[in-house]
C-alpha cells in the first residue's frame, strides 16, 4: 500500500496541475463554462486523499511497522486511542491531515449555499487559487514530507509515542490548530478569487461562516495548547513567547483583526481592499507559522526534525504575497475611502483591527528578531519573554478598553449611548476601587483587570438596552465571545502577576511555605501494577492556617518505551480563586522528594473564558439562502 | 479652518500620539530584552568584554555531568551542535526538567563568568520533546541525527 498511496499522491497532483492549467487558460479566454469539471476534479482529490488517509490510518491501528512514520510515532503498548492520534503526532501525518482538511472543506464547499451565489467567472478564479493551494501539499506529501515510506527490515517493535503527548490537552490541540489553518484557505482564495472577478464585496458575507470556523478552531487549538503547557509540562506557566507559540498567535491576531474589519466592510460598505489583504494576510500567516516550526531558521524551545520543507514553504509565501499585493494594489472603481469618524463604532473597530495588526507585527518582529539582526550584528540578537510583556500586554489591555467601550458608539459619529457607557464607567471605577482595596496594585494588571470586569458588564448591558437583540442569535454569539475574552483578561491579569511560587526538598513529615498554605509531604508511593508505566508520587497535605484545604499526589512517571526519561505529572486543588499546583521535581533512595508547589489566581478563568468564546462563537453563523 | 479638516488634525494627532507610543514600547523593549543568541563555537569566538547576558544554544555532554542532590541543580558541559570538541561549564540551580540528559539540546538562559568558559544558567531548557524522535535504544536524540 506504501507505493499505491504515494502513487495516489502523485496522479493527484498532476491532476490538480492540469486543471490548474485548464482554468488558467479558460479564464485568459473568457470561458468560464467547464465550472463543474473543476468540482468534479475537486471531489476526486477529496476521495483520493480520505483514501490515503484511511490506509495511514488503519497502519497506525494494526502498528504496521512497515511504515517508518507508524515505526517512528507508535508501540506495541501504545492505547489504541494515542495510535489513532498519531496520525497528526509527527511533521509528515500532520501534513497530510492539514491537506485533508483543506480538501474536505474545498468539497464541502461546493455544496455550501454560499458558493451558488458566485458567478463561473469567480469560481473558475476560485478553483485556480484552490487548486495552487493543493498542488503544495501534494507536492510537499510526494517529496520532502511524505508519510508513507517504507521501512525494510521490518522491526518488531516501534518507538512509541512521547509521554507528553500522551495527554488529551496534546490530542487535540494540533488538529485544532491544522482545522484553524485550513479553514482560512477558502475565505482567502474566495476573497482573492472575487477581486480578480470584479465581483464587489459579497464574498464578505458569503465566506463569513468559513471564517468563524476557522477562528474558532484556530483559538480552540492555541487556548488547547496553552492548558497542555499548564497541566503537562509542569513548569505551571501557559505562555512562555517562545517561536512557535507565537506562530501560531501571529494568523489568530490577524485573523481577529480581519473579524473586525469585515464587520465595518459589511456594515459601512468599505475598506474593502483592506479585507481582501487582511484576509490573505492571515492565510499566509498560517503558512509562515508553519515556515517558522519546519525551516530551522529560528531557535526555539521545540525542535523539529529535519528542514526540508524550509524552501518550498518560502517559496510559497513569497508568491502567495506576490499575488496579494497585486489584487490589493491594482486600484478598482468600487474602492472607497475608509472610516469618516473614529469616535463612532465602526471607527473603534477599525481601531482594534489596526492594534491586532499591530500586536501581530510585533511579534513577528519578535520572531524574527534573530534573523533581522544578523544583518548588522556578527552573532544574532534574539528577544526574551521580557520583550513581549513589556511591548504587547499594554496593547492588550487597551484593546480590552476598546471593547468595553465600544457598543456604546454610535454607528455614525460620538456616543450612543451616554447612560449605558456611564453604568460601564462606574462599575470600571468601582472594580478599580475593590481591586485596590485588596491589594492588587500593579498598574498594567489593575487596568487589564478593570478593562476585563467592564467588557462583561458590558455585555449584559448590551441585552439590557437593546431588547431586539435579544432574539438574534448571531448577536448571543459576537458578545458572549467577549464575555468569554472578559473572563480570560481577569484570569491573565491575576493569574500573571499575582502568581506565587516555592521550591524545597522535603523529608517525610517536614513542611515547606507557599504564600498562605503550608504543604505537608505525607509520604511516597510507588505503583509498579501498570506495565506501561512506573509511578512514584508524593504524597501532600496542603494546610491554610492549620486547616486542611486539599491533597495534592504529584508524580513521576517512567514509560517502558522511554526508560531514559521520567515525566512529571502534575497535581492540582483547582479552585475558580486561587489553584494550588505541584510538581514532583525528583526524589532520592531515602525518600526525599523535591517539589514545586505555586498558587495561581483566578488560572482557571482563562480556560472557561476560552472553552466559552469557542464555543459560543458558534452561534455567530448566519445562515445563507441558496440562490 | 473648517470643522473636517480640525477633525484630520485631530486625527493625525492622535495616530502619532499612538504610533510614538508603540514605537516607544517596542524601542524600549528591542533595547532592554535584547540578549545575544549563541551557539557554543558563537560565544567561545566572541571577545570576553561583549559577553554578558546570553542565550545559549548545544548539547549536554555526557562527561562531567554531575547532578545535585535532589534535583535542584545540575553542573555540566555544553557542547556546540557541530564541533563537539568545542564546550563550555555550565552551572545552573533550579528545578531540572524530565529530559535533560547527555546527548538532549539545551537551550540557557544566563550570563557568561570568567569570559566565555563559565556560564552561570538561571533558565535551564531542554528543546521540546514533543517533536523529538528516539533512537532504537529509546534514547531521545536530537533531530536530524542518525539513530
Amino acid at each position: 500500500m506504501h507505493a499505491i498511496s504515494f502513487t495516489a499522491l502523485l496522479l493527484s497532483m498532476l491532476a490538480a496541475v492540469g486543471l490548474t492549467a485548464l482554468a488558467g487558460m479558460k479564464a485568459l479566454k473568457d470561458d468560464y463554462g467547464t465550472v463543474a469539471l473543476f468540482e468534479k476534479g475537486q471531489v476526486l482529490l477529496t476521495i483520493v486523499v480520505l483514501a490515503v488517509s484511511a490506509v495511514l490510518l488503519q497502519a497506525l491501528v494494526v502498528r504496521d511497522y512497515s511504515y517508518v512514520y507508524v515505526r517512528d510515532y507508535t508501540d506495541n503498548l501504545l492505547p489504541m486511542f494515542y495510535a489513532v492520534t498519531a496520525f497528526w503526532a509527527g511533521q509528515n501525518g500532520s501534513f497530510l491531515f492539514w491537506y485533508l482538511c483543506v480538501a474536505v472543506m474545498g468539497w464541502c464547499m461546493i455544496y455550501t449555499p454560499g458558493y451558488s451565489h458566485l458567478d463561473n467567472r469567480t469560481k473558475v478564479y476560485f478553483w485556480i487559487l484552490f487548486f495552487l493551494t493543493e498542488i503544495f501539499f501534494l507536492f510537499a506529501l510526494t517529496g520532502p514530507s511524505n508519510p508513507f515510506t517504507k521501512l525494510d527490515p521490518v522491526p518488531a517493535d516501534g518507538r512509541g509515542l512521547n509521554p507528553l503527548l500522551q495527554n488529551p490537552g496534546m490530542i487535540f490541540h494540533p488538529p485544532l490548530l491544522f482545522l484553524g489553518y485550513a479553514g482560512y484557505t477558502i475565505p482567502c482564495c474566495l476573497a482573492l478569487a472575487s477581486r480578480l472577478s470584479g465581483n464587489g464585496r459579497e464574498w464578505l458575507d458569503l465566506c463569513r461562516n468559513w471564517n468563524i470556523v476557522a477562528w474558532i478552531f484556530l483559538t480552540a487549538g492555541i487556548i488547547l495548547g496553552a492548558w497542555w503547557s499548564y497541566m503537562e509540562l509542569g513548569w505551571g506557566g501557559y505562555w512562555a513567547w517562545d517561536p512557535v507559540e507565537n506562530a501560531s498567535l501571529i494568523p489568530w491576531l490577524a485573523g481577529t483583526g480581519f473579524i473586525h474589519t469585515a464587520i465595518v466592510g459589511r456594515t459601512r460598505k468599505t475598506l474593502l481592499r483592506t479585507n481582501v489583504f487582511m484576509v490573505a494576510l492571515t492565510f499566509l500567516l498560517c503558512f509562515f507559522a508553519t515556515f517558522v516550526v519546519r525551516s530551522g531558521m529560528i531557535e526555539s524551545l521545540h525542535a523539529f526534525g529535519g528542514s526540508r520543507m524550509g524552501i518550498p514553504l518560502l517559496v510559497f509565501l513569497v508568491a502567495g504575497l506576490v499575488l496579494t499585493l497585486y489584487v490589493c494594489l491594482v486600484p478598482r472603481k468600487d474602492d472607497t475611502t475608509s472610516i469618516d469618524d473614529f469616535t463612532s463604532r465602526p471607527g473603534m473597530l477599525f481601531l482594534a483591527s489596526w492594534l491586532f495588526l499591530c500586536l501581530a507585527g510585533i511579534v513577528f518582529l519578535g520572531v524574527l528578531w534573530p534573523v533581522i539582526s544578523s544583518l548588522w550584528s556578527e552573532n544574532p540578537v534574539g528577544l526574551d519573554a521580557g520583550f513581549y510583556n513589556r511591548v504587547c500586554l499594554p496593547l492588550f489591555a487597551v484593546l480590552a478598553f476598546i471593547m468595553s467601550v465600544c457598543p456604546w458608539f454610535s454607528q455614525k459619529s460620538g456616543i450612543g449611548d451616554k447612560a449605558a457607557l456611564g453604568v460601564v464607567l462606574g462599575a470600571g471605577a468601582g472594580t478599580a476601587a475593590v481591586v485596590f482595596a485588596l491589594g492588587y496594585r500593579q498598574p498594567l494588571a489593575l487596568f487589564s483587570a478593570v478593562s476585563g470586569v467592564m467588557i462583561a458588564v458590558s455585555v449584559v448591558m448590551v441585552f439590557v438596552r437593546n431588547k431586539g437583540l435579544r432574539s438574534f442569535m448571531p448577536s448571543w454569539g459576537a458578545y458572549g465571545v467577549h464575555l468569554g475574552v472578559a473572563l480570560m483578561v481577569v484570569g491573565v491579569a491575576f493569574s500573571g502577576p499575582y502568581k506565587v511560587e516555592a521550591e524545597a526538598v522535603l523529608t517525610k513529615g517536614q513542611s515547606m511555605a507557599v504564600g498562605p498554605y503550608e504543604v505537608r509531604f505525607e509520604e511516597l508511593r510507588h505503583d509498579h501494577g501498570n506495565p506501561a508505566m512506573d509511578t512514584h508520587a508524593a504524597i501532600l497535605t496542603v494546610l491554610r492556617d492549620g486547616r486542611e484545604v486539599g491533597r495534592l499526589a504529584p508524580e513521576k512517571r517512567l514509560y517502558a518505551s522511554f526508560q531514559q526519561s521520567t515525566f512529571a505529572e502534575v497535581s492540582v486543588i483547582p479552585s475558580l480563586g486561587e489553584e494550588i499546583y505541584s510538581t514532583l521535581l525528583g526524589f532520592n533512595e531515602e525518600g526525599a522528594v523535591s517539589l514545586k508547589v505555586s498558587i495561581n489566581p483566578l488560572v482557571n478563568w482563562i480556560w472557561i473564558g476560552g472553552t466559552l468564546s469557542c464555543l459560543i462563537a458558534f452561534l455567530c453563523w448566519r445562515k445563507i439562502e441558496r440562490r | 479652518m473648517s470643522t473636517s479638516k480640525n477633525q484630520k488634525w485631530v486625527y493625525l494627532a492622535a495616530v502619532l500620539l499612538v504610533g510614538a507610543g508603540v514605537g516607544y514600547l517596542i524601542f524600549s523593549g528591542l533595547s532592554q530584552n535584547s540578549v545575544y543568541f549563541l551557539n557554543v563555537s558563537e560565544a567561545l569566538a566572541m571577545p570576553a568584554e561583549k559577553l554578558a547576558q546570553a542565550r545559549l544554544f548545544g548539547t549536554v555532554s555526557a562527561d562531567g555531568l554531575v547532578h545535585e542532590p535532589s534535583a535542584m541543580g545540575v553542573d555540566f558541559n555544553v557542547l556546540d551542535k557541530d564541533d563537539p570538541s568545542k564546550s563550555i561549564r555550565v552551572t545552573y540551580r533550579g528545578a531540572v526538567p524530565d529530559t535533560f540528559k547527555a546527548g538532549v539540546e539545551v537551550i540557557l538562559e544566563g550570563s557568561f563568568k570568567a569570559g566565555a568558559r563559565q556560564f552561570e544558567a538561571t533558565t535551564l531548557l531542554t528543546k521540546c520533546p514533543s517533536k523529538y524522535e528516539k533512537n532504537a535504544r529509546g534514547q531521545m536524540r536530537p533531530p536530524g541525527s542518525e539513530g
